[in-house]
C-alpha cells in the first residue's frame, strides 16, 4: 500500500469541507461586531469554495483571484482607513482566510489556511471574552488541530477514531505548558503601540444625564460589576455604588466635567476605622474613566485616584476586566467645601422655568432650615409622582415639564428635578451617578450588580451634617409604581424590593441555576480575564516572584521541567511491555530462575518448563498446566486470564 | 552498542546515520532526530503575531489560545517521535541489478510497539515513497534505484521521516545499512562474434555419465548436501523416503568467453560485451567459461556459474 509521491498530492475534498465548516464557525461570533458587509463577504467566499466541491469548474483561476483580492483589500482599507485596529484586522483576516481557502490546491495551501484560522480564532476575544465564547473557541481549536492532522496524513475520511483521539490527547497534554505560560509570561509588557480607540457601546451610566431625551431606560440583566465583601456586609438599602459626580447642568442635561488636577490634590484619604468595609470589586470593562465604589470610598485602589468629591478615577479607560480591592467608610465627611465648589453646587441654569423658581422659593421662605426644605421636597414627590420606566418624552424644559405636567419618570427625572429645586432653594446640591443594590449570589457568595441597577441620586450640603445623600426616587409611594415593570429586572430602590415575591418550585431551581452560572462567570472573570499585569504581580509575589526577570527565569525553569518530565514519561512508557501475559510469564521465569537457574538462550519455554518439572516433580501437574496454558496464550485464544491467575497462585516453596 | 562521546556528538549522526553492523535497525531515541520544518517556522511566526496581538490588547483569552497553540505544537513532537520509534527496519536482498537498469531497493518496516504509524516518508537520494504502517504488522516498501557503476554499491543514507501529526516538526532517522549491493555490468552487444566454439574433441557428441541438471535420468537415494531442488517430492509424498532426481548433463559443446576476443574495445565496453555473452550463453544453455586477464572460470553453466562470472566481471579492476 505504498504510494508514490512525486508531485504534491491533490487535496482530499474532506479537508476542504472541514475547513469550510470551521470557517463558518469562526465567522459566527463576529456577527454583530464587525460591519455586516464583511460577514457577508466571508460567508460568500466560503460558499463559493463549497460550490466548487460539486462544480470544480467554478474554481477561480489566478486572473480572477488577483483582482478580487486587491478589491477586497481596498474595501477593508476604505472601511477602516489606515489604522490596523481590532475591527480592521479581524475583517482582513476573515477575508484573507476565505481567499486563501478559495485558492487552495495543495496541502501546503491548506496548512496556511489553518494557520490563519488559528489567528481568526482569537479575534472574537478582542471584542468580548465571555466564557461561552471561550468554550466555543476551544472546540474550534480542537477541530483545527484535527484538520492539521487530516491534512498531514492525507486522510480521506473524517470519521477516524485514532486521529480524533490523537488530536484530543494533544489538546489535553498542551494544557499544563499553556498554564505555565499563562501564569508566568510577563504581562507588564504593555501595549506595544497605541491602538485606535474603538469602544463598544457604553452601557450603564454615561457621562451625561439627560432625562429629557431618554424616554426609555434600557434595563438589561447584564452584569456591571461584582463585589465580594471581606467581613461585614452592609445592608441592602445601603448598597449605593458611587460613580461619577455631576456638578454642571444647562437645564436640559447634567454633564460630567473631568476632574481637575486640584481635585486630586484636595482629596484626602480617610483614615482607617474598624467600621470600614473591605471588598473586592470586579469591574466589567465599561470603557469609562471612572470606577464604582460603595458610598463613600476611603482610599483609592492601585491604578485609580480619589477626587475630593469621592470619585475614583482610573488612569485610562477600562477596556478589560480588572478587580480592585477597595475600602469604603461609613463615616460622615464634614470637610467644608471650597467656595468655588459651593458656587458650582448652587449654580442654576439661566433658563430655569419660573414655576420651578416659585415652588423652590416658596419652600425656602416657609421652612425653618435646609433640612425642612429637603423634607418638603420629598413629600412633594411622594404625594403626586409616579415611577415608570416608560415616561413620556419631555421638551425643552424637562425639569418644569416633569414637575408640573407629566409627573412620571424614573431616577434620572427625580434626581435632576430634585437637584434643580434644591439649588434654587439655596442648598448646594450635586448629582451622583451609580448603581443601587445588587443581587446576592448564594452559590458564589458575592453581589452581582447589574446594569438594571443603574441609579442616580443627589447629595446636598447641610452644613454641620456635611454632604448628605438624598435619594428622591425612594420617596415615591409604592402604590404609584407602575406594574408593567418586570419585578425581576426592576429593583431601583429598597421600596421596590418587596415586589420580589419569594419563588417556589421550578422557579427556585431556575434561580439557583442562574446563581450557579453567574458565580461560575464570576470566577472566570476574576481568575482568568482579570489576570493582567496587576493581578499577575499580586499573585506571583506570593511565590516570591517580583519582577519580569524572575518571571522569565521561572518560565524557563518550569517549562523545561515539564518538557523533561514528558520526555521521561515517553521513554519509560516505551520500554514497558504492555502484554499482561508476557509480564506474568517473565515473573514466573524470575521465580523459577531462583531455583533452577535462568532460562538458557537455546531453551524454549517448553524446554524450560520441562526442566522445572524435573526439578519439582511434586509440582509436575501444575507446571505442566502452566506450560500448556502459556502455549495456548501465545498460539491459541482465550487462556490469558487463566494463565495469569495460575502464575499468581504458583508457590514453589509450599507443598 | 554504546557510542563514544565524540561519535555521539558528531554531526554525521544527524545527517548520515550511524553505521550499523546488523541488518535490522530498530528506531529508538538515539536514532530519531526532530527539528521544526518550514511549515513549523511559519507557525512560529503566526504564534508570534498572535502573541503580539494579545500583548497589545492585554487580552487574557488571546494569551490562552496563543499559548495553547504553541504548547500543542510542542506536544506534537512527542507524537512525531512515537510515530517513528519502535519501528524495525530491515533491508531485504536487492534483486539482480545491472548498471543502467532500475532496480528496487526493498525495506521491510515492522511495527513492534503496537501503534499505528501514519504518513512516513522513506527517501534514498532523490527517490521517496510515503506509507502508513498498520498496528503490529510489517510492510514491504520499495524505492527505485538506478545504478551508474558496476561493482560493490554501498547504499547511501536511507532516511525515514515524518511530519505527523501537524506537519510543523519533521522527525527523521537516517539509516545506513552495511550491506553492499553487487551491481553487474551493463550487458551491451557490440556485434562482435562470440568466441570460438571448442568442441569436446575426445568425446564428441557421446553422452557421458556426468552429473548435470538438464535431462532426467532416474532416481537415486538422496545424499546429504545435495540441492534440495533435486529432491523428488513425489517419491517423498508417496512415503518412499528421500530420493533425488538424477540428471544427465548433455555433454554439449562449451565455449570460452574471452577478454581477448574483443580486443579493440575500451575496458568498460569489453566488460559490457562479455556480460552480454554470459547472459546470452546462459539463456541458450550453452556451457561457457570466462577468461579475463589473471582470472579464468572453467566452462560450466547454471545460476551459480552465471553469478560467479558476472561477479568477476563486475569487480574486474575495481578497488
Amino acid at each position: 500500500m505504498s504510494k508514490r509521491k512525486q508531485r504534491p498530492m491533490s487535496l482530499q475534498p474532506i479537508i476542504i469541507k472541514l475547513l469550510i465548516i470551521i470557517g463558518v464557525l469562526l465567522i459566527i461570533p463576529h456577527i454583530g461586531e464587525l460591519p455586516s458587509s464583511f460577514i457577508v463577504v466571508g460567508f460568500s467566499l466560503l460558499g463559493w469554495r463549497a460550490l466548487t466541491l460539486w462544480l470544480p469548474n467554478t474554481l477561480p483561476n489566478k486572473w480572477l483571484l488577483l483582482p478580487l483580492s486587491i478589491g477586497l483589500a481596498f474595501f477593508v482599507l476604505k472601511t477602516f482607513g489606515m489604522s490596523l485596529g481590532r475591527d480592521a484586522s479581524s475583517s482582513l483576516l476573515i477575508v484573507l482566510m476565505g481567499l486563501k481557502l478559495l485558492e487552495s490546491r495543495s496541502a501546503r495551501d491548506v496548512q496556511a489556511v489553518i494557520y490563519m484560522s488559528f489567528f481568526v480564532l482569537i479575534t472574537p476575544f478582542l471584542f468580548e471574552q465571555r466564557i461561552e465564547i471561550a468554550l466555543y473557541s476551544l472546540s474550534i481549536f480542537f477541530l483545527l488541530l484535527f484538520s492539521l492532522v487530516i491534512n498531514n496524513t492525507h486522510s480521506s475520511a473524517l470519521k477516524n477514531p485514532p486521529l480524533l483521539r490523537l488530536s484530543g490527547f494533544v489538546l489535553l497534554q498542551a494544557f499544563p505548558l499553556m498554564l505555565i505560560f499563562f501564569l508566568l509570561f510577563p504581562r507588564m509588557i504593555g501595549p506595544l503601540w497605541a491602538m485606535p480607540d474603538e469602544q463598544s457601546a457604553v452601557s450603564g451610566i454615561s457621562d451625561s444625564i439627560n432625562p429629557g431625551t431618554v424616554s426609555n431606560l434600557v434595563l438589561s440583566d447584564e452584569t456591571a460589576f461584582r463585589v465580594r465583601f471581606n467581613g461585614t456586609v452592609p445592608e441592602q438599602k445601603d448598597l449605593y455604588w458611587r460613580g461619577p459626580v455631576f456638578w454642571e447642568t444647562d437645564g436640559q442635561s447634567w454633564t460630567l466635567t473631568p476632574p481637575r488636577k486640584g481635585s486630586f490634590e484636595r482629596a484626602a484619604a480617610i483614615p482607617n476605622k474598624s467600621s470600614d468595609i473591605q471588598y473586592t470589586l470586579m469591574m466589567e470593562p465599561h470603557h469609562q474613566f471612572w470606577l464604582y465604589a460603595l458610598d463613600i470610598p476611603a482610599a483609592a485602589p492601585t491604578n485609580a485616584r480619589l477626587t475630593h468629591d469621592h470619585q475614583l478615577i482610573l488612569a485610562k479607560k477600562l477596556s478589560r476586566n480588572i478587580s480592585f480591592d477597595i475600602r469604603s467608610t461609613t463615616q460622615k465627611i464634614t470637610t467644608e467645601p471650597s467656595n468655588s465648589d459651593l458656587k458650582r453646587a448652587l449654580k442654576i441654569p439661566d433658563n430655569t422655568d419660573p414655576r420651578v423658581l416659585a415652588l423652590a422659593n416658596k419652600w425656602a421662605k416657609t421652612s425653618s432650615n435646609n433640612n425642612d426644605i429637603v423634607k418638603r421636597a420629598l413629600q412633594f414627590f411622594n404625594d403626586e409622582f409616579y415611577y415608570t420606566l416608560k415616561p413620556p418624552s419631555l421638551g425643552k424644559n424637562p425639569v418644569a415639564e416633569f414637575l408640573f405636567e407629566s409627573k412620571r419618570g424614573f431616577c434620572g427625572h427625580f434626581a435632576t428635578s430634585f437637584a434643580t429645586l434644591m439649588r434654587v432653594a439655596g442648598i448646594p446640591t450635586r448629582l451622583i451617578g451609580g448603581y443601587q443594590g445588587g443581587v446576592y449570589n448564594k452559590v458564589g457568595g458575592f453581589y452581582n450588580v447589574r446594569q438594571a441597577d443603574a441609579h442616580v441620586w443627589t447629595e446636598v450640603w447641610l452644613g454641620e451634617k456635611g454632604w448628605v445623600r438624598v435619594d428622591p426616587t425612594a420617596a415615591i409611594a409604592p402604590n404609584r409604581i407602575e406594574h408593567s415593570i418586570d419585578p425581576s429586572l426592576q429593583r431601583i430602590n429598597r421600596d421596590i424590593n418587596f415586589l420580589l415575591t419569594p419563588r417556589a418550585g421550578l422557579q427556585k431551581w431556575a434561580q439557583q441555576l442562574k446563581w450557579a452560572i453567574n458565580s461560575f462567570d464570576y470566577y472566570w472573570q476574576n481568575a482568568v480575564l482579570a489576570y493582567g499585569p496587576e493581578k499577575q504581580l499580586d499573585f506571583l509575589s506570593k511565590f516570591g516572584i517580583l519582577d519580569w526577570g524572575d518571571m522569565v527565569t521561572w518560565l524557563a525553569v518550569l517549562s523545561g521541567l515539564t518538557l523533561l518530565t514528558s520526555i521521561s514519561v515517553v521513554l519509560i512508557l516505551q520500554k514497558e511491555t504492555h502484554d499482561p501475559v508476557q509480564k506474568a510469564y517473565l515473573t514466573l521465569c524470575k521465580k523459577l530462575a531462583k531455583k533452577i537457574g535462568t532460562r538458557l538462550p537455546h531453551e524454549t519455554s517448553t524446554d524450560y518448563f520441562n526442566r522445572a518439572i524435573k526439578h519439582y516433580p511434586q509440582k509436575a501437574e501444575l507446571l505442566t498446566a502452566l506450560q500448556i496454558l502459556y502455549l495456548k496464550t501465545r498460539y491459541g485464544k482465550g487462556a490469558e486470564q487463566v494463565f495469569i491467575r495460575n502464575v499468581r497462585q504458583l508457590n514453589l516453596n509450599g507443598h | 552498542m554504546s557510542l563514544t562521546l565524540s561519535k555521539r556528538l558528531s554531526l554525521k549522526r544527524f545527517t548520515k546515520g550511524e553505521v550499523t553492523q546488523q541488518s535490522v535497525i530498530k528506531l529508538n531515541h538515539r536514532r530519531i532526530f526532530i527539528l521544526p520544518n518550514k511549515a513549523g517556522l511559519s507557525l512560529a511566526v503566526v504564534i508570534l503575531l498572535m502573541l503580539i496581538a494579545s500583548i497589545n490588547y492585554n487580552n487574557s483569552m488571546g494569551f490562552v489560545f496563543t499559548f495553547l497553540l504553541a504548547s500543542a505544537a510542542q506536544v506534537s513532537t512527542f507524537y512525531s517521535f512515537k510515530n517513528l520509534s519502535g519501528l524495525l527496519i530491515s533491508q531485504t536482498k536487492t534483486p539482480v541489478s545491472y548498471v543502467g537498469s532500475t532496480s528496487q531497493l526493498k525495506l521491510i518496516i515492522k511495527d513492534t510497539a503496537g501503534r499505528e504509524r501514519w504518513a512516513i516518508k522513506a527517501s534514498h537520494l532523490d527517490k521517496h515513497t510515503s506509507f502508513n504502517v498498520q498496528k503490529s504488522l510489517s510492510l514491504l516498501i520499495t524505492l527505485p534505484i538506478t545504478f551508474k557503476k558496476r561493482g560493490w554499491y554501498t547504499l547511501d543514507t536511507i532516511t525515514l521521516s515524518t511530519t505527523f501529526p501537524f506537519g510543523v516538526f519533521r522527525a527523521w532517522s537516517p539509516l545506513l545499512f552495511d550491506q553492499p549491493i553487487l551491481v553487474y555490468p551493463q550487458p551491451i552487444d557490440s556485434g562482435l562474434p562470440l568466441g570460438s566454439k571448442q568442441h569436446n574433441d575426445e568425446q564428441s557428441g557421446a553422452p557421458s555419465h556426468q552429473l548435470g541438471t538438464d535431462d532426467f535420468a532416474g532416481l537415486k537415494p538422496y545424499q546429504q548436501g545435495e540441492n534440495y531442488r533435486h529432491i523428488n517430492w513425489k517419491a517423498l509424498a508417496a512415503e518412499k523416503g528421500f530420493y533425488s532426481n538424477e540428471f544427465n548433463a548433455e555433454q554439449s559443446s562449451s565455449i570460452w568467453i574471452d577478454w581477448q576476443s574483443c580486443g579493440h574495445l575500451a575496458i568498460e565496453a569489453k566488460i559490457s560485451q562479455l556480460c552480454f555473452w554470459v547472459l546470452h550463453c546462459e539463456t541458450h544453455s550453452i556451457e561457457y567459461g570466462l577468461r579475463l586477464p589473471n582470472i579464468e572460470l572453467l566452462p560450466n553453466h547454471g545460476v551459480n556459474h552465471q553469478h560467479a562470472c558476472l561477479k568477476a566481471l563486475a569487480l574486474y579492476e575495481q578497488t
